[in-house]
């Protein structure tokens, strides 16, 4: 990351010090990241932006020798499909689909994962009876879960997370911890993680405060 | 991607929009495809009924002459063709030769013995060899020779047949017969007089006059012409690619010649069903468009409709192109089956009416012709286009 400013913050920054924004930011390949900041700083719009869902901004994001404001839809969602992957803080669940087709939607992309592996994550986050039930009929908690596993079921150098375990009692969210951890390890795969407040949930190689 | 990766898509995209309008758009897509490839139908039949038409291929034989009217009545010399004239009509619009028609300038008399006492006079002309009919196997003349054979108008034959020979109370004769008959031919007048024998050798249909061979009325006009002078050719033979085509028609018109009606009203039929066909084309084509414009709006909503869904598949990773691709093998076979079902009710009609004019002795090949196929292809290109540049415009504006 280099030099980044959203266009609709640049007044909302100004003037106050950042470890993210205006700055150069270099991350190495599998490291854990943890980016901390209160409300209305801008995390949602950095996930957005490492993602290449917002296009508002000056600076630039380069993966290795690729820069994400140069790529072509086609590379850009084959980036999305193979290389990066999101958790998004609202979820963006498909509501007229059952839970177990949310994931399959993002696993019949790659096949990279057996839907047998699907059936076994759902379980070990405690939601294997809802894979059948409408995303929509599902909880916050229970939503956010099927997020995470629709996350790993796609090949990936990079799980982007944006509060991702804002809707999980304590021992829910140690489960989703376990599972991402495994899963990113078995991938040799970086975490990028943002919430409000600080937390150890994984070992975290940087931490910056926006 | 799997069978059941491709259910979701299909029920996140296209299972928002009413089974009646997707439908409703395919038939009328269907509806004005059929139309327009029925006009297209109906004109290449037509245009292949107005060439069988003529029996042997397009060709045909019809005499021209200048129009005469009370201003050039009596004035021979104008109303006689120019050799600038003759060579313009030989370059006419459709027209593959001309010959002149000599006329003899010489008076004729012949005479019928034995049980037919006809005496008459008779308008000898000539025509090149390659303008008859058929060339009779004797149809020589030399200087010397007093056997003159004689080409007459099958429409003389008809006359006599049907109109004299009953009310003089003599007998109908055949084509064989006829030229059984031998006949006096005096030529000339007094005192150079010549008399030949003549008989019938072959009938004419195309031109209306007693025929007799060129080297005849060369020598005649040399020698027993009343007044000498040049020929003056009155009409011309023309032999003719097609004489149903309106622009050979126009110039007929336009240089004041005429000639039989007969020949031309195939032309007359032919504008007829063109502006029919060309309206109903028209038609069609608005019919065609106005399909192809619901089924596009069509897609468009659906498309609308399945917003939310396109955009979220975009974010997790299907790429537009993907998207457009789906949609295309989801959208393309139903505008095929209709396009396909338009194609199928055109060859059905082209059997039915075949079978049909193949009892009226008018032949029409029992499948369509290229120009219809053609018309296919290109309708198929076109809406495939257009439905494709929907599609595209619609996953693009979803993302806006």
């Amino acid at each position: 990351m280099r030099g980044l400013v959203p266009a609709h913050l640049v007044q909302q920054l100004a003037g106050r010090p950042s470890q993210v924004w205006n700055t150069e930011v270099t991350l190495p390949s599998g490291a854990c990241v943890f980016v901390q900041a209160p409300s209305g700083r801008g995390k949602t719009t950095l996930i957005h932006m490492l993602y290449g869902l917002r296009t508002g901004y000056t600076g630039s994001i380069s993966f290795g020798d690729t820069k994400m404001e140069q790529l072509s839809d086609d590379q850009l969602s084959a980036l999305r499909a193979k290389e990066l992957s999101v958790i998004f803080q609202d979820m963006r669940l498909f509501p007229s689909l059952t839970a177990f087709e949310n994931i399959e939607v993002k696993r019949a992309l790659t096949n990279s994962v057996t839907a047998e592996e699907v059936q076994a994550w759902l379980a070990q986050l405690g939601i294997a009876d809802k894979a059948q039930s409408m995303a929509a009929t599902l909880s916050y908690g229970e939503q956010q879960r099927v997020a995470i596993i629709r996350a790993l079921v796609q090949p990936f150098a990079w799980l982007l997370m944006d509060e991702p375990f804002s809707h999980l009692d304590a021992a829910n969210r140690q489960l989703a911890i376990d599972l991402i951890k495994s899963v990113a390890q078995r991938r040799n795969a970086g975490l990028f993680l943002t919430d409000l407040d600080a937390n150890n949930y994984f070992p975290y190689t940087h931490t910056f405060l926006m | 991607m799997s069978t059941r990766g491709s259910s979701i898509l299909n029920q996140l995209l296209l299972l928002h929009t009413g089974r009646t309008r997707l439908w409703t758009a395919l038939a009328v897509l269907a509806a004005g495809t059929f139309l327009l490839l029925l006009s297209v139908l109906a004109w290449s039949d037509f245009d292949l009924l107005i060439k069988g038409g003529e029996g042997s291929g397009t060709e045909s034989y019809i005499v021209i002459g200048k129009q005469i009217t009370e201003r050039n009545m009596g004035t021979a010399s104008t109303n006689a063709f120019s050799a600038s004239e003759i060579s313009e009509v030989r370059h006419a619009p459709q027209v593959l030769d001309a010959g002149e028609i000599t006329p003899a300038l010489f008076p004729v008399y012949a005479e019928v013995g034995g049980q037919l006492p006809l005496q008459t006079e008779l308008p000898l002309a000539s025509v090149p060899d390659r303008f008859l009919d058929a060339v009779p196997p004797d149809w020589n003349w030399q200087p010397g020779n007093p056997n003159l054979p004689v080409v007459l108008a099958a429409r003389f034959l008809d006359i006599y047949n049907y109109v004299f020979a009953p009310g003089q109370g003599l007998p109908q004769l055949s084509r064989g017969s006829v030229q059984a008959i031998g006949m006096r031919m005096k030529v000339g007048s007094d005192p150079s007089v010549q008399v030949f024998s003549a008989h019938i050798s072959g009938f004419s249909d195309r031109v209306g006059s007693v025929l007799v061979p060129q080297s005849f009325i060369t020598y005649g006009n040399s020698r027993f012409a009343a007044s000498a002078g040049p020929v003056r050719v009155m009409q011309l033979i023309l032999r003719v690619a097609d004489p149903s085509d309106p622009q050979f028609v126009t110039w007929l018109q336009q240089h004041g010649y005429t000639t039989e009606p007969q020949g031309l009203q195939w032309s007359r039929m032919r504008a007829i069903v063109q502006s029919v066909a060309a309206a109903t084309g028209g038609l069609a084509v608005l019919l065609m468009v106005a399909g192809a414009l619901i089924f596009m709006l069509f897609i468009e909503l659906s498309v609308t409709r399945s917003r939310s869904s396109l955009v979220l598949l975009h974010q997790l990773g299907y790429s537009r192109r993907y998207l457009v691709r789906y949609m295309m093998r989801r959208f393309l076979p139903r505008v095929a089956g209709s396009l396909l079902l338009a194609l199928a009710g055109t060859v059905f009609v082209q059997v039915v009416v075949s079978s049909r004019l193949a009892a009226a002795q008018l032949h029409l090949p029992a499948l369509p012709g290229a120009v219809v196929w053609a018309a296919f292809v290109l309708c198929s290109v076109l809406v495939s286009a257009a439905v494709y540049r929907a599609i595209v415009r619609s996953v693009a504006a979803a993302e806006a």
